[in-house]
């Protein structure tokens, strides 16, 4: 649905994307996680249209994106910073949408006041920032999109009213495979949401995979002997990280989990843990690798 | 119907996946009843429905589950499989509970014992019935 070909984008001479390349597929729920500066922002802009890239091709349904009127009608993108116009109150700022976007559901927006409760005569600009994002929601969903980009989507929002806009894209995706890209930072927020992730750093995309996959595929181990440790141990193993705290050997190895659980049972460990990781912990090590390492820096 | 663990470690398809065979297992969802879509599981637990589809999938690969095409999926009749894997959980969790018991220093003859008994007791009730 998305494919995004080696994308370059430079701003005042310095590059802030070098060559990222993605796809995402209809239906899907797509994270995009990276470290500050990352250059997730300009990504999702020149995806949604809103920034021309110097190199590369943005595609969705296999055509272009930028100045594509047709392909923008079926598209909302809530950026990190919103926009409304000044002094509109959220029904003229409706009836702006039922005129931008021809598959405006105006049942819908009248049940989701239900969810938000918001008086729809209220002026936007003197909402909180909380119920301002809410009604990005409010009136982006009743626009019916087929593809939701997301900026940094949940901040400000309180936790019943996270719950239930997650809880209203999810339906959405089962109902319609609308197709959804996040970027977040909260990585326990996009764990549960998400069914594929792609790390970007420095204007490239470090990975991309399935959520299940990535977890299944690295574990966290932790192993105690009777007597010394032995030393063959992690021979056969692909370790990608291993730390000894007192008698306990703690490693991070990738591998099928049942190998690598029949590989540590033949040592005959008084203490065998084996955990999938947690989405912060591939992110945090993955970093790591990319030379984005924790320092923890006394001042 | 339940709920997951968000917090858990564990992908949230191997949680789904682990939930269904116990509710199976366990009878509490029986023979040929019908789950629940991917639509209203999705709503009601607030995750993605790909990782339900990819659940379901998973669960119809081993044998738990069957799908009909148009009308959703059903309980598989119990199978031997279910039982047997079953067996081995209850099996796994007995060597790391005998390991206990013996490293506190319970002996062969008591076990024999307490095996007996319970033997004796498992029989008892089924001539109750």
């Amino acid at each position: 649905m998305i494919d995004v070909k080696n994308i370059h984008k430079q701003f005042d001479r310095q590059a802030i994307l070098n060559g990222v390349s993605l796809s995402v597929k209809k239906g899907s729920i797509y994270g995009l996680l990276g470290s500050n500066g990352a250059g997730k922002t300009t990504l999702l802009n020149t995806i949604s249209g809103v920034y021309r890239q110097d190199k590369g091709n943005v595609f969705i349904d296999q055509q272009p994106v930028f100045e594509n009127l047709e392909i923008k009608e079926k598209m909302v993108f809530i950026p990190d910073t919103l926009y409304f116009f000044p002094q509109y109150t959220i029904d003229q700022t409706a009836s702006f949408y039922k005129n931008m976007y021809s598959g405006w559901n105006e049942e819908r927006y009248v049940a989701l006041r239900e969810v938000f409760g918001i008086d729809t005569s209220k002026k936007i600009h003197k909402l909180s920032k909380g119920m301002q994002r809410q009604v990005s929601f409010w009136l982006s969903l009743s626009a019916m999109p087929d593809i939701l980009i997301l900026d940094e989507p949940f901040d400000g929002l309180d936790p019943v009213m996270r719950k239930k806009i997650k809880n209203l894209l999810v339906q959405d995706v089962a109902e319609r495979e609308m197709t959804i890209m996040i970027s977040s930072h909260n990585l326990r927020e996009v764990e549960d949401l998400c069914d594929h992730i792609g790390i970007l750093h420095k204007g490239n995309l470090l990975l991309e995979k399935d959520i299940d996959d990535l977890k299944s595929d690295v574990h966290k181990v932790q192993l105690a002997f009777k007597h010394d440790t032995p030393s063959s141990l992690f021979s056969s193993m692909q370790l990608l990280y291993k730390e000894e705290r007192g008698s306990v050997t703690l490693a991070i190895v990738r591998g099928d989990y049942d190998e690598v659980t029949a590989h540590f049972q033949n040592y005959d460990p008084v203490i065998y843990d084996i955990l999938p990781l947690t989405l912060e912990e591939i992110f945090i090590y993955e970093m790591g690798d990319a030379g984005y390492a924790i320092k923890n820096i006394l001042v | 119907m339940f709920d997951l663990d968000l917090r858990s470690r564990k992908p949230i398809y191997e949680q789904l996946v682990d939930k269904m065979k116990e509710l199976i297992i366990t009878d509490i969802l029986k023979s040929d009843e019908q789950l629940p879509s991917v639509r209203t599981l999705a709503q009601q637990l607030t995750i993605n429905p790909n990782t339900i589809q990819r659940a379901y999938r998973e669960l119809e690969a081993e044998g738990y589950i069957y799908s009909i095409k148009g009308k959703g999926s059903f309980v598989s009749p119990a199978s031997v499989k279910a039982t047997s894997e079953k067996l081995n959980k209850v099996k796994e969790e007995l060597v790391k509970l005998l390991s206990e018991a013996m490293y506190l220093g319970m002996t062969m003859e008591q076990l024999q014992q307490m095996l007996s008994e319970i033997e004796e007791a498992v029989k008892g009730g089924s001539n109750d019935d």
